[in-house]
């Protein structure tokens, strides 16, 4: 699952060093555009639902941390 | 009771003072006192708008919180027994409760605002009530979108919700920020206000820095650049030309040093107290488009609108539906685009009526949310563009291009909420490419009101800005953050003396520089009047 979500990440902002970065939004390296790109993909992708409540800076700092939320909308 | 009022740094000292003296544990109460003291003595006559708010914010996110609760109670106890649609018809049966809630708690209290705020008028004509006989509360905008922020929190189980009225009251009406805000979170703000703060000299000093550097930009530079941009638009008939032009540019400056120096002023006194509020700019003229801007200017606002409006649009099951049927009449990429772009309409517009009801603040967020979609439509012919003329996106000319010509989009737009309606920011507009025949140029500019000093001191203070803003981009590039800190740490390390001295000068120069009016007090800040 970490190498699909870090082919989508990359499709979409192919500029960012996804596997290093650790603060993706406190640093506002993503933007809000980005996000529900990605959470679209996400939910397509996934067959997950990715709801608003989900947009916390702590579930899309990192890719683990939105492969750890992916595998929580899952369950 | 104006932040650059002589009142106010009294009020705001004595405060400080109290707030040290009482027991850690009741240095809240002081806090509340000198909020609703500030209030009652700013606005006695609209205080009664601001307790309503409280109590209707209060109790609703009590009913919110218990909903949270009762359900996680129920789950915890039933979850292993139940099926997964079990569970979803639970959840669904809670937020339903909840988003009822919601509802006629955000209709109560925008119900609020917009009679006061939006619709006298209208009721005024319609013999429905005497608008002068209402006041406008002072803050109501903010404290409002506060208390929205605080409910939605909550329905979104992100939050806890207060127990103690006093406390929240607290929340609601933190004096520093009821003027011009920040719009600060109850995570962010609340309980370092309801935790007391011991004594600590290094945020005596950093938020007397802050306060300083939020007079040096309100009283040395906005309130000087007002007196050209004033004369321009408040006689706008008289004008062509390049005067329009530098009165636009002059109140691009004029309206950033006079929010953001209002926003130092307001960080600045809750420092002092050892309270961190929120940020409400990051060097927005830096920014290389203008999605980047809104993220870097007024973010507080900017922000709520992105986490109450912008995602709950754009990520709707509704929208999400119709962008997918679009998808076969106008292709792939307009049909996934096509939610973004009803939610960046929908944000642009919340922004514009947030500084008023008239129809030159519609325009204004139609402006920056068609300027922003155009981006988004043309993305793929721009990168095409600069694949055939060989410039390279991280090029250092192409980003500085970038910079300017987001800052000149920004200046164009700043037209419409200053011009005093729609139809004379239109016509303003087109006479800055009337040519003013027969006056020099410089002849004109000198006749706005300001002296040749005048000029040279803008020239001087506004490039000290600039090294400062320089100093704060270069730490966050360097060390991640917001950069804010950057300038305050390089002064900390130099030698006591010299801090001491630039301190000083930076005293001197407010004092002797700065634009007093009438009775030594100085203009009303802009985003008061919002």
């Amino acid at each position: 699952m970490r190498e699909t979500v870090l082919e989508i990440l990359t499709e979409i902002r192919g500029d960012i060093d996804f596997e290093n970065e650790t603060k993706l939004i406190d640093d506002n390296i993503l933007a809000s555009l980005d996000i529900v790109a990605i959470v679209g993909e996400f939910n397509d992708e996934f067959d997950v639902e990715i709801s608003v409540e989900d947009l916390v800076p702590e579930n899309f700092n990192s890719v683990d941390a939105m492969v750890k939320l992916i595998e929580t909308a899952q369950e | 009771m104006a932040f650059t009022s002589l009142n106010f740094l009294i009020f705001a000292l004595a405060t400080v003072i109290l707030y040290y003296i009482i027991p850690v544990n009741f240095r809240w109460v002081v806090l509340l006192a000198a909020s609703y003291a500030f209030y009652l003595i700013s606005s006695p006559k609209t205080f009664v708008f601001v307790l309503l708010t409280t109590v209707i914010t209060y109790l609703g996110g009590l009913y919110i919180g218990n909903c949270n609760a009762g359900h996680k109670a129920y789950m915890d106890e039933h979850k292993a027994e139940m099926s997964r649609e079990e569970k979803k018809a639970a959840k669904a049966a809670s937020q339903s409760r909840k988003r009822k809630m919601v509802a006629l708690i955000l209709i109560l209290n925008f119900g609020v605002l917009a009679v006061l705020k939006y619709f006298r008028y209208y009721l005024q004509a319609a013999g429905i009530f005497d608008a002068g006989e209402l006041l406008i509360p002072l803050g109501i905008s903010f404290y409002t979108f506060q208390s929205a922020a605080y409910i939605f929190d909550l329905y979104r189980n992100k939050i806890e919700p207060d127990r103690n009225i006093a406390k929240f009251a607290l929340f609601t009406a933190f004096f520093p920020q009821i003027i011009q805000g920040p719009i600060s979170r109850h995570d962010q703000l609340a309980h370092q206000l309801y935790e007391g703060h011991r004594f600590d000299y290094s945020n005596l000093t950093r938020g007397a820095q802050l306060i300083l550097w939020g007079f040096f930009k309100k009283l040395v530079i906005a309130d000087r650049v007002a007196i050209l941009c004033s004369e321009v638009f408040d006689n706008y008939t008289e004008y062509t030309g390049g005067a329009v032009f530098v009165a636009l540019l002059f109140y691009t400056i004029q309206i950033y040093a006079d929010f953001s120096g209002g926003i130092d002023i307001a960080r600045g006194v809750a420092q002092c107290m050892g309270i961190e509020m929120t940020h409400n700019f990051m060097r927005p003229y830096f920014s290389h488009n203008l999605s980047e801007f809104w993220n870097r200017w007024h973010i507080s606002l900017s922000h709520w609108c992105r986490d109450y409006i912008f995602y709950p649009v754009a990520m709707s099951k509704f929208f999400g539906k119709l962008g997918k049927s679009l998808r076969n009449v106008f292709g792939d990429r307009i049909g996934k685009l096509f939610p973004v772009i009803v939610a960046q309409y929908c944000t642009f517009i919340t922004i514009g009526l947030w500084h008023g009801a008239e129809f030159k603040y519609v325009a204004y967020g139609l402006y920056n949310g068609t300027v922003i979609v155009l981006g988004l439509l043309c993305e793929p012919l721009l990168k095409a563009a600069m694949e055939k003329l060989h410039i390279k996106a991280e090029s250092k000319a192409w980003k500085l291009f970038q910079i300017i010509r987001t800052f000149f989009i920004v200046v164009c737009g700043r037209i419409f909420p200053k011009a005093a309606s729609f139809g004379v920011a239109i016509s303003m507009f087109f006479s800055m490419f009337r040519l003013n025949h027969g006056v020099p140029f410089s002849e004109t500019v000198m006749s706005l009101g300001l002296t040749g000093a005048d000029f040279l001191i803008i020239l001087v203070c506004c490039i000290i800005w600039f090294a400062v803003s320089l100093i704060q981009e270069k730490d966050m590039r360097l060390n991640g953050g917001d950069g804010n800190k950057g300038f305050r740490q390089m002064l900390d390390e130099k030698p006591l003396p010299l801090r001491w001295a630039i301190l000083l000068a930076a005293f001197a120069l407010i004092l002797s520089l700065g634009i007093y009016g009438p009775g030594y007090d100085a203009a009303a800040f802009i985003y008061r009047g919002f």
